[in-house]
């Protein structure tokens, strides 16, 4: 029997992230481990009378394209490639892998020039979705790779996940346009903030907002979801940082970084293990040790950190500040190759300042949002 | 411990059958049970110096699709799909079902109107297979389905696959260059014909081939291969024909089939079973009802009938016609949305004449034409 929760994420992705149409073209892109949710995908998408096709990879092909591609193989995009991303209205990508550290191996140059070359497929799509002509989320179909990465069994990973995406019960797509309006009240009321002031264990830092517009992440373009962010001012963080979790980029993890920040830019840095990695990362271009976003995590249904960025950057009660490229939708300026997300844990100590105020304590907003209640016609 | 017989193959696949080079876009189609041979590819594909890409189908995608959707879905046709076509150099294709009846209870018109609306695809890839712009072979990875079907143990049907495919040598290559030549003057010397009589068990069948071109095929779209073929004139098909075998077909198989044409068009037919599914394959178009392809099974290590066209419709002693499509190449002017291979097997009692001259006898040509 398939789990009925599978098909339950894929209705929510179908009917609720996507709102697919009918004859839309959809692509549903993943590896072969997670071909049972492909084709549960498949089969919504046909319900829902679009035209869905998949486009599934198998486990490994790329790692023997970077080890052994020529470097015209490693750059190349093949027209397919071009005409197809004008043609399809919304892509699904499934993140799921059957070996999650299969690239620690390679050649990190040619993994970057590898990145480089894709990099231009990835902005062309990026404009269509900003352009409102595509439309795209990413998620994940649990793996034992990713249980393993997560210290978990498959069948605890699952519940996880599941949880996660709120498809263990019924009624996925009520709980998340419930969300969604309380996230966007949230941002709401975080865009009217000049300055933030996070305090916590080695941490005491100020992160200038003012007219920087803050965004909902609820569960649109990925799933699970559950975050409000912006870009912060790229001139005024001053102040040090010390981040909990391990922060992984591109597979490769470093511990306990702390950071310092003067003028917005970081001028100290260290950690615990991986300390030559993080300063090759600082020094990749000028944008890199500037910070692109501040967001804060609000999926409560998210508890702990399991080392993959979709759900460990919404963890409830977290904050996470990522160094290198901002968002333009927010006002955030900062240009970079790099955007590390880096999760900072706040649920047992940490105090959060909203222009003086405190507003945040112990991994919790103090006060709820004001939504605006529609059912009874009372304004907020 | 991997099968050497795998990358043997991707290596045939790749240098020999479709000479993969510098630069070319390859399309390597699969389902997710070829992964072996997939793999194999790729390394193969990357090493020449091509720019392989990966076209998979998750099994259950067709069944749900022919099942459920609704006639603007059946009709669909993708247009990533069409530009694969327009623009890859080479194609590789490998079938590696995990189960080959699973569209056994699809309705056939619903299946008929799929494979019409996909037609533009099929004849812009023959025609750019003609023209020489595209170079294009179907293989197949053996799985348990197919196994299954041949009434085989898993490991017995990759022997047989492989045998068929020449690959217990050192040196297929050169076993199928060897081959091509023998196939090529028999092509030569069929070319110079005009009419074909095919006589057997419950079998009378007249075809006329004056102009047209016969096609050797030693592995350059097929692997295995073994087969010399043309296109029929069209209106010259006359008399009637019994299939010994089982036809398999779109996920189904419809057994003993007997056609009865007159002036090129089949005029009877009738089928021990699935002879429904038979007339609404007929019915797709008008020229479904017409062969759009005369051939001669000629691979010796293709001994048995194993309910898979690839290997079936090479056996060494049997004929085959397609209803259907006829490739341009061959000359054949047949245009369908259908191409469904017919097996006849003609290893005892059974003739060919040429032009009124027995050239063929139990399943050989006779001394002295080749």
């Amino acid at each position: 029997m398939t789990d009925p929760r599978i098909e339950r994420l894929a209705e929510l992705i179908v009917d609720y992230s996507l709102e697919l149409e009918e004859g839309q073209v959809v692509r549903l892109d993943g590896l072969e481990v997670a071909a049972p949710f492909a084709l549960a995908l498949y089969e919504t998408a046909l319900e829902a009378g679009a035209h869905p096709y998949t486009r599934i990879g198998f486990s490994g092909l790329l790692e023997i394209l970077l080890e052994r591609g020529s470097e015209e193989q490693l750059d190349y995009i093949s027209p397919l490639q071009w005409e197809e991303i004008e043609h399809v209205d919304a892509l699904v990508t499934i993140w799921s892998e059957s070996n999650t550290r299969s690239l620690s191996r390679v050649d990190p140059r040619r993994h970057a020039r590898f990145i480089g070359s894709q990099r231009k497929l990835s902005n062309r799509r990026w404009e269509r979705i900003s352009n409102g002509e595509m439309r795209w989320c990413g998620t994940l179909f649990p793996t034992q790779a990713h249980a393993q990465e997560a210290e978990m069994s498959l069948s605890a990973y699952e519940s996880f996940v599941f949880a996660a995406c709120h498809v263990h019960e019924e009624g996925a797509a009520e709980h998340w346009r419930t969300v969604s309006r309380e996230l966007e009240a949230r941002a709401g009321e975080l865009g009217s903030v000049r300055e933030l002031r996070i305090v916590g264990p080695d941490t005491d830092l100020r992160l200038g907002v003012d007219g920087r517009s803050w965004l909902a992440a609820d569960g649109r373009y990925n799933m699970p979801d559950g975050e409000v962010f912006t870009s912060p001012l790229e001139t005024e963080t001053e102040g040090e940082i010390r981040y909990t979790f391990p922060a992984i980029y591109h597979g490769r993890e470093v511990e306990d970084v702390r950071l310092r920040f003067e003028g917005g830019r970081v001028v100290a840095a260290e950690a615990v293990h991986g300390d030559d990695y993080l300063s090759s990362l600082l020094d990749m271009d000028d944008g890199a040790r500037v910070l692109g976003e501040v967001a804060f995590g609000l999926n409560y249904e998210i508890d702990r950190f399991t080392r993959n960025i979709l759900f460990d950057e919404k963890i409830g009660g977290t904050m996470h500040l990522a160094l290198g490229s901002g968002f333009p939708q927010t006002g955030g300026q900062n240009t970079s190759g790099l955007h590390w997300d880096m999760i900072c844990d706040l649920r047992e100590e940490g105090e959060v300042y909203a222009d003086g105020e405190l507003v945040w304590k112990d991994g919790r907003f103090l006060a709820e949002p004001a939504v605006e209640v529609l059912e009874s016609g009372v304004g907020g | 411990m991997a099968d050497p017989r795998v990358a043997r193959l991707a290596g045939v696949l790749v240098e020999y059958s479709t000479d993969v080079r510098d630069g070319d876009l390859v399309c390597i189609d699969s389902s997710l049970a070829g992964a072996p041979l997939v793999y194999a590819l790729y390394e193969k594909v990357l090493e020449v110096g091509g720019h392989p890409q990966l076209r998979t189908e998750v099994d259950g995608e067709a069944e749900a699709l022919l099942d459920r959707g609704s006639s603007a879905q059946l009709e669909w046709l993708n247009p990533a799909r069409m530009d694969e076509v327009e623009r890859a150099d080479v194609r590789i294709a490998i079938e590696a079902e995990t189960n080959t009846r699973g569209l056994s209870a699809v309705d056939p018109a619903r299946q008929a109107r799929h494979a019409r609306a996909r037609e533009p695809l099929r004849k812009r890839y023959f025609e750019r297979s003609a023209a020489g712009e595209l170079r294009s072979v179907v293989t197949l990875y053996p799985t348990h389905a197919a196994a299954q079907d041949a009434e085989m143990a898993l490991d017995q049907y990759e022997d047989f696959v492989y045998r068929a495919g020449l690959l217990d040598s050192d040196d297929p290559v050169s076993e199928w260059t060897a081959l091509g030549e023998r196939f090529v003057r028999l092509a030569g010397w069929l070319g110079a014909k005009r009419e074909l009589r095919v006589v057997g068990d419950g079998t009378d069948l007249t075809l006329g081939v004056e102009g047209r071109t016969w096609i050797p095929c030693d592995g350059h779209e097929n692997f295995p291969d073994g087969e010399v073929f043309t296109g029929p004139v069209e209106t010259s098909v006359h008399g009637s024909v019994r299939f010994s075998y089982p036809a398999g077909f779109a996920g189904r198989r419809i057994s003993g089939i007997e056609l009865e044409f007159e002036d090129g068009e089949v005029v009877h037919a009738a089928a021990a079973s699935g002879e429904e599914f038979l007339h609404e394959m007929l019915a797709m178009d008008d020229g479904a009802r017409r062969v759009g392809e005369f051939s001669f099974g000629l691979n010796d290590a293709v001994g048995e009938f194993t309910g898979h066209t690839l290997f079936d419709e090479k056996i060494g002693g049997t004929v085959h016609l397609a209803l259907g499509a006829s490739y341009p190449e061959s000359g054949g002017l047949n245009e369908s949305a259908l191409h469904w291979d017919l097996v006849c097997d003609l290893r005892s009692g059974s003739e060919v004449y040429a032009d009124g001259e027995v050239v063929y006898r139990d399943g050989r040509f006779l001394d002295g034409v080749l």
